[in-house]
């Protein structure tokens, strides 16, 4: 949820969402007094009309007293029925020339003198009506002399602005929303056609590993605002790749620089006379040989691409590696063997490292067997080598913790670097397989590779080669 | 029998040289390609110890060289590369076998042997491992100066063992090696030869053992003493 919060997305379209409330709001705001405003000048306006209307149709009867003749057009607005305008005229002493309905003028006897300048008055509902007023007061010359004249209109001075505002208003609740989902959708659109290539970048940049170092992503199609980034990331990774490069020669010349001297204090012990003292130092020598062999095998794990892609036999691969290590078994008194379904058992992967991951199991169970055992590498048909050993196996806690580097048994007297099975595990999850390990119902452990289905075509098959060499004469 | 050890560093050569004269070899050594090339132009030797890292060339370049040239002397190529593929590349440029250092000197000098009673090689006609020895031209087995009477086959397979001495032997070339095209298989041959040849070696008293190597091959091994 807080990511979905954090989403560019997301805080675009919020903000949006929130200006566009707000820009209604004012909107409308702004329209509705400026109506109001309009409205009401036109009104006021209108009335001051009607009042000159008013005193111009005053004439003087013969009697010399002042009488109003509305022309018909008038006489209709002034019908004096609800709803309906109202006046009153009259003269300047104060008395009522002539009202309609005959309740104003009653109303309006008491009303002081009005101005040259119009005054405004309200009235609440005459005759029980509840209708109101609203109309002005005016003192105007007229053919007849100065006279007052009130006139008022029905209803409040804005009733049109009102109903036209509401119909605005309605209008709106509408249109808005409408009109800000459509932009947000746009906008929402946009961003994602905007990032697409961000996330294709994205995907590339989760591939990118220490022995994908000479991946760079793609700098074209990326929003403006974007590249810099992608831009700075492709310089560190070349720094990166750099830095690999520098750690590959380095393991590839600690190998050669320490491998040579230990060669020489091997072969130097070797050419010494037979003592106990010289036994224990050349067992010594042989434990340093593997951790350092070891060691030189993780860091170029670490450091190397492998390429897992050529068509491997399983069956021969483990063939070979139980060939090569049966005399190391024999001299440790103890039996290596192959149960394979006696064909190829084709797996994608890279040979030398599956010998490896191989080598390293059969290692540690022949370390781990009890004197005159045999060790089996068992091949399934589905791509996988269990490697069974009849020791004092592995607590359910730690089957995890041995694929660790530099775990090593409880078991005294065993000697290994504790890389063994960490480097195994590495092969595994660099083919796509996994190493795990179960109870081996007659005792002890079996340890079991895993690698992911494989079926190669006919012409790899004629390709992959073994590379089992033998005295070729 | 003369042997050309090629090793630039100085202590390694001394030790080889010191460990190969103690198993009765006449050695030069030298530590650059070219006085290797020079070395192998003047004299015969029946074999060569070959370090890839040099400082004047690749070790590797000068085996091919070699080879190009017809110089049909074994070689057992030392060296102090991890790549696997380095390896294979050296088997690939020409040589007889190798070793990665750190390696223990009598595996050196049993391979060199093993190269050297190669048919062809210097040591061509006798096998020895513990107490027993095979005349491979006599096809004579003894223990001791007491002659072991074997069939052809039986012999044959111990033949191949003796030859790689230490290392195992696949049940699959020993098949390619004892029978020859169109000839039957018998049922289960190799197993019941092996197990004929496990006991005529132990009643003559050898002090030899035929591992089985289930599922892959045999394996020879002077017994611990």
């Amino acid at each position: 949820m807080h990511r979905r919060f954090r989403s560019l997305q997301f805080r675009l379209a919020l903000r949006l969402a929130l200006l566009f409330v707000a820009a209604t709001a004012i909107t409308v705001g702004v329209l509705a007094y400026r109506a109001y405003e309009t409205a009401g000048s036109l009104h006021d306006r209108e009335l001051s009309l009607r009042a000159e209307d008013l005193a111009g149709s005053v004439r003087l009867d013969d009697a010399g007293n002042p009488r109003v003749e509305l022309p018909p057009s008038l006489v209709r607005d002034y019908s004096a029925g609800a709803g309906t305008d109202v006046y009153a005229i009259r003269a300047a002493d104060g008395h009522v020339i002539a009202a309609s309905p005959q309740s104003f003028a009653d109303r309006i006897k008491g009303w002081p003198a009005p101005g040259d300048d119009p005054s405004y008055f309200r009235l609440a509902g005459h005759d029980g009506s509840s209708e109101s007023y609203y109309g002005l007061s005016i003192a105007l010359d007229s053919p007849a002399g100065p006279l007052w004249v009130s006139v008022a209109h029905a209803g409040e001075a804005n009733t049109l602005v009102q109903s036209l505002l509401w119909e605005f208003g309605t209008d709106l609740t509408w249109i808005i929303p409408l009109f800000t989902l459509v932009t947000l959708a746009i906008g929402i659109l946009a961003i994602r056609g905007g990032l697409k290539p961000v996330r294709a970048v994205s995907r590339m940049a989760a591939e990118i590993g220490p022995h994908t170092t000479s991946v760079r992503l793609p700098e074209k199609h990326l929003p403006s605002e974007i590249a810099p980034l992608v831009h700075a990331i492709n310089h560190a990774l070349d720094r990166l790749e750099q830095g690999f490069a520098v750690q590959r020669q380095f393991t590839a010349n600690a190998a050669h620089e320490l491998r040579t001297p230990l060669a020489i204090i091997t072969g130097a012990l070797d050419s010494m006379a037979e003592t106990s003292e010289l036994a224990s130092l050349k067992h010594d020598i042989a434990r340093m040989n593997r951790l350092v062999e070891q060691l030189l095998r993780v860091a170029r794990l670490d450091a190397i691409s492998l390429d897992v892609s050529d068509p491997v036999d399983l069956e021969a691969v483990a063939g070979e590696v139980v060939a090569m290590m049966a005399p190391w078994a024999v001299a440790q008194d103890r039996a290596v063997a192959l149960a394979g379904p006696g064909g190829p058992v084709w797996v994608k992967g890279n040979t030398h490292a599956i010998q490896d991951a191989i080598r390293n199991i059969v290692e540690n169970a022949v370390l781990y067997s009890p004197r005159g055992d045999e060790i089996e590498v068992r091949i399934g048909p589905a791509g996988t080598v269990s490697v069974a050993d009849h020791g004092p196996g592995i607590p359910a806690v730690d089957r995890e913790r041995v694929f660790g580097r530099f775990w090593r048994g409880k078991g005294a007297g065993i000697e290994g670097a504790g890389l063994g099975l960490s480097i195994t595990r590495d092969i595994m999850t660099r083919h796509g397989g996994s190493a795990g390990i179960k109870d081996n119902p007659d005792g002890g452990t079996i340890l079991v590779l895993s690698f992911p289905s494989y079926r190669p075509g006919v012409e790899t098959r004629a390709k992959a080669s073994s590379t089992l060499r033998l005295d070729t004469c | 029998m003369r042997l050309l050890v090629v090793e630039d560093e100085p202590r390694m050569a001394q030790i080889l040289h010191v460990a190969l004269e103690r198993a009765e070899f006449t050695v030069d050594t030298v530590g650059t390609c070219d006085n290797a090339r020079e070395a192998l132009s003047l004299i015969p030797y029946d074999a060569a110890v070959l370090d890839l890292g040099l400082p004047d060339g690749d070790g590797l370049l000068l085996l091919h060289e070699l080879r190009q040239a017809g110089n049909c002397v074994p070689i057992l190529v030392l060296t102090a590369r991890d790549a696997v593929e380095d390896r294979v590349g050296g088997l690939d440029a020409g040589a007889d076998d190798y070793l990665v250092k750190p390696f223990a000197i009598p595996e050196v000098v049993a391979r060199l042997k093993a190269l050297l009673r190669r048919p062809g090689g210097a040591l061509g006609t006798t096998l020895a491992a513990g107490n027993l020895i095979f005349d491979t031209i006599g096809r004579d087995v003894r223990v001791e100066d007491r002659p072991i009477p074997m069939p052809r086959r039986e012999s044959a397979i111990l033949e191949h063992l003796m030859r790689r001495l230490g290392r195992v032997v696949p049940k699959s070339v020993l098949e390619e090696k004892l029978y020859g095209y169109g000839d039957e298989l018998e049922s289960n041959p190799i197993p019941v030869h092996v197990h004929h040849l496990r006991r005529k070696l132990m009643d003559a008293g050898a002090n030899t053992e035929i591992h089985t190597v289930r599922g892959v091959g045999y394996l020879l091994t002077e017994t611990k003493s």
